[in-house]
């Protein structure tokens, strides 16, 4: 994966296990160009102590994120003995379990009111604990019964609290194809775990932290031959390439779009980068019977006879996204190994040889990670599309003061509250452009800070006649005296060029004067992509130094509406 | 087929590429005694043994994973060899 200068420091990883967890620890300090994690393993067999006392030693760490991973046998030892058939009564000692996932849940609570994020691995079982096959599933009796149920406790449970993740081990195990546990290392030094379970759970963790930092991946660039379809369609002819059923490879390449198509379903955004003829590609997409996508599911396309890299680049200039947001492909090796010299932070994997592998491929790549998923989420492409249409208008009418005017722009403002606050806090980490401070924060730390008496944060959803962009500003102040700062200003680059800026701004300096300031500051931090952020506020500075503004400078546009939400 | 024919043919170099990936930066090609040198403690030796086991295809048993067979190249080439597996 490609680098991401946005993440300089590296965070902290405190690991709580009733095993030996250090091998994870290792595994996931390796590998430091994509997130760097130092780590701490806590003794073994602490977890309540860590959990609910925080003046434990383990806290000392200043851990950013914990991991609690405990084995289910050990933490709800009445599990255990239903395991071992030490019971005078099985329906007794199964409600006892429950009980204790219950206790164990209420600890995990505790803690994460002191961190940012609590990874929790569910709970699964080591295979050679093979029980009763006939009963293992029986209500109020079954050891594979009362194991699902007390995972189910734990969800529900946590469904509370935002910041904890309970992640699949289940999956992680089904995924190896090899054991998940290691008797003999269990023996030697109380490692319960397999190494090759540890390098899956060091995968999947570092994915879910970087998708809760913003750093997954944001759009597919997809090749047609022999990628979306089997077969050159140039030479093939629209009937003659392998794409659906009864052909088993067409079969293969349906199940690959349909995969496509569930990440474009949840907020991916989808393009091609084709060398073929654009009007007849479009209209085998269009008109192909078993295309799963279409061409209202792509937000772009270059399909030319130009240089790859050179079409990448100029996707990545109409999407208004880095290159490095971007998953390359192509089942050229010509092709991959081009991008991959000439625009190394473009994300673009082998893909495999058989076509069968297309699809399990891709649900395999666990760089599509998010921190939450939410409207914006769901509305992406459209959203996207809205915006073709708009600058469609734009070049028909020529007058850019026309054209806005013409858009009707509506901005709601409201302050941040709990059901904003996910999407707040996605905003403020996934943005690199339209940022003034790159302050990164999880959505406790946003929300705490907020609520302090000197500090005050606002949400803007901004709309038009073509749609709804949803929620695409956050600023924030921090008051000391009669002086304010402006601590985040962020927008999403779908809506940068409307002037939408001068209104966010506008109105954040209303508020700071309404509270009494005389003086706003709003001192940029300098990042690498943050120019549009910092040149916005480079005109607004008075002249005397680079961090005050002239209020002379900034005012509402005329063609924006805006409103207030309570 | 390349990759294949190098997996069955195991070198002293791969050897010290898997001992490297635990703990990169290190010279082990010279070292008497890796843990009294401080070169891997015992759960690399863990880690040693997973990758030794899926990289050649062999299995060592619990009796086995103990530091001083693993102690420096040539005591971790003489249980290989044990195991069938000849660098």
């Amino acid at each position: 994966m490609s680098e991401n200068k946005n993440e300089p420091t590296a965070r902290r990883v405190l690991l709580a296990g009733d095993t030996t967890l250090d091998p994870l620890g290792r595994l996931l300090e390796r590998g430091q160009e994509t997130l760097r994690l130092h780590t701490s393993a806590a003794p073994y067999g602490q977890v309540y102590q860590i959990l609910l006392d925080p003046s434990h030693p383990a806290w000392a760490f200043q851990p950013d994120y914990l991991v609690v991973w405990t084995a289910p046998q050990l933490t709800m030892p009445s599990l255990g003995k239903l395991l071992r058939f030490e019971f005078d009564s099985a329906t007794e000692v199964y409600d006892a379990a429950l009980r204790e996932a219950e206790q164990f849940a209420d600890g995990v609570l505790q803690a994460a009111t002191r961190i940012g994020l609590v990874l929790v691995p569910s709970w699964i079982l080591p295979t050679q604990e093979r029980w009763v096959q006939t009963i293992t599933w029986r209500q109020g009796i079954g050891i594979t019964n009362l194991l699902a149920k007390a995972n189910l406790v734990l969800a529900e449970k946590f469904a509370v609290q935002q910041n904890i993740v309970l992640l699949d081990t289940g999956y992680w195990q089904a995924s190896l194809g090899r054991p998940a546990h290691d008797p003999r290392m269990y023996a030697v030094a109380k490692i319960l775990y397999s190494q090759n379970l540890f390098q899956k759970a060091a995968e999947e963790i570092k994915a879910v932290l970087r998708g809760s930092l913003g750093l997954g991946k944001k759009v597919v660039v997809c090749d047609l031959d022999n990628t979306l379809w089997g077969g050159v369609v140039g030479d093939d002819g629209a009937n003659n390439i392998k794409l659906g059923a009864p052909d088993p490879v067409g079969e293969c390449f349906h199940a690959f779009q349909t995969v496509l198509k569930g990440l474009r379903s949840r907020g991916l955004l989808l393009a091609i980068c084709s060398k073929n003829d654009e009007k007849f590609a479009l209209s085998v997409i269009e008109g192909h019977p078993a295309m799963a996508l279409r061409q209202s599911d792509f937000v772009a396309w270059r399909i030319n006879w130009k240089d790859k890299a050179e079409n990448l680049l100029s996707l990545a200039e109409e999407l208004n996204l880095g290159l490095d947001s971007f998953v390359f492909l192509d089942d050229s090796p010509q092709e991959r190994d081009q991008i991959r010299h000439l625009l190394p932070k473009v994300y673009t994997p082998d893909l495999p040889a058989s076509p069968s592998e297309l699809a399990p491929f891709l649900s395999s790549l666990n760089c599509f990670e998010t921190s939450s998923l939410g409207k914006e989420d769901f509305e992406r492409t459209e959203m996207y599309q809205a915006e073709r249409s708009r600058k469609q208008t734009l070049d028909v009418s020529g007058n850019v003061e026309n054209w806005l005017r013409s858009l009707q722009i509506e901005v709601h403002v409201a302050p941040l509250r709990r059901e904003n606050l996910p999407r707040a806090a996605q905003l403020l980490n996934k943005t690199n452009q339209f940022n003034l401070s790159l302050r990164r924060l999880d959505e406790k730390s946003l929300w705490d800070w907020a609520e302090e008496p000197s500090n005050a944060a606002y949400t803007f959803r901004v709309l038009d006649r073509f749609g709804d962009f949803g929620l695409t500003g956050l600023a924030s102040l921090s008051f000391v005296g009669t002086e304010a700062r402006i601590v985040d200003f962020v927008m999403s680059c779908r809506v940068m060029g409307k002037k939408i800026e001068e209104a966010l701004l506008g109105y954040t300096l209303a508020r700071a004067r309404a509270a009494g300031a005389d003086r706003i500051m709003a001192p940029p931090v300098d990042g690498p992509r943050n120019e549009p952020a910092k040149a916005f506020f480079a005109a607004k500075f008075s002249n005397s130094d680079g961090a005050t503004i002239d209020v002379a400078k900034v005012g509402i546009p005329p063609q924006i509406s805006l409103r207030e939400e309570r | 087929m390349r990759a294949e024919t190098a997996l069955r043919e195991p070198s002293m170099d791969q050897l010290i590429a898997i001992l490297n990936e635990i703990r990169p930066g290190q010279n082990f090609s010279g070292a008497e005694n890796f843990f009294d040198q401080g070169l891997l403690d015992s759960l690399d030796l863990t880690a040693l043994v997973a990758e030794l086991e899926s990289r050649y295809g062999v299995f060592i048993d619990v009796d086995e994973i103990v530091a001083d067979n693993f102690r420096n190249l040539a005591a971790i080439k003489t249980i290989l060899a044990r195991k069938g597996v000849n660098l």
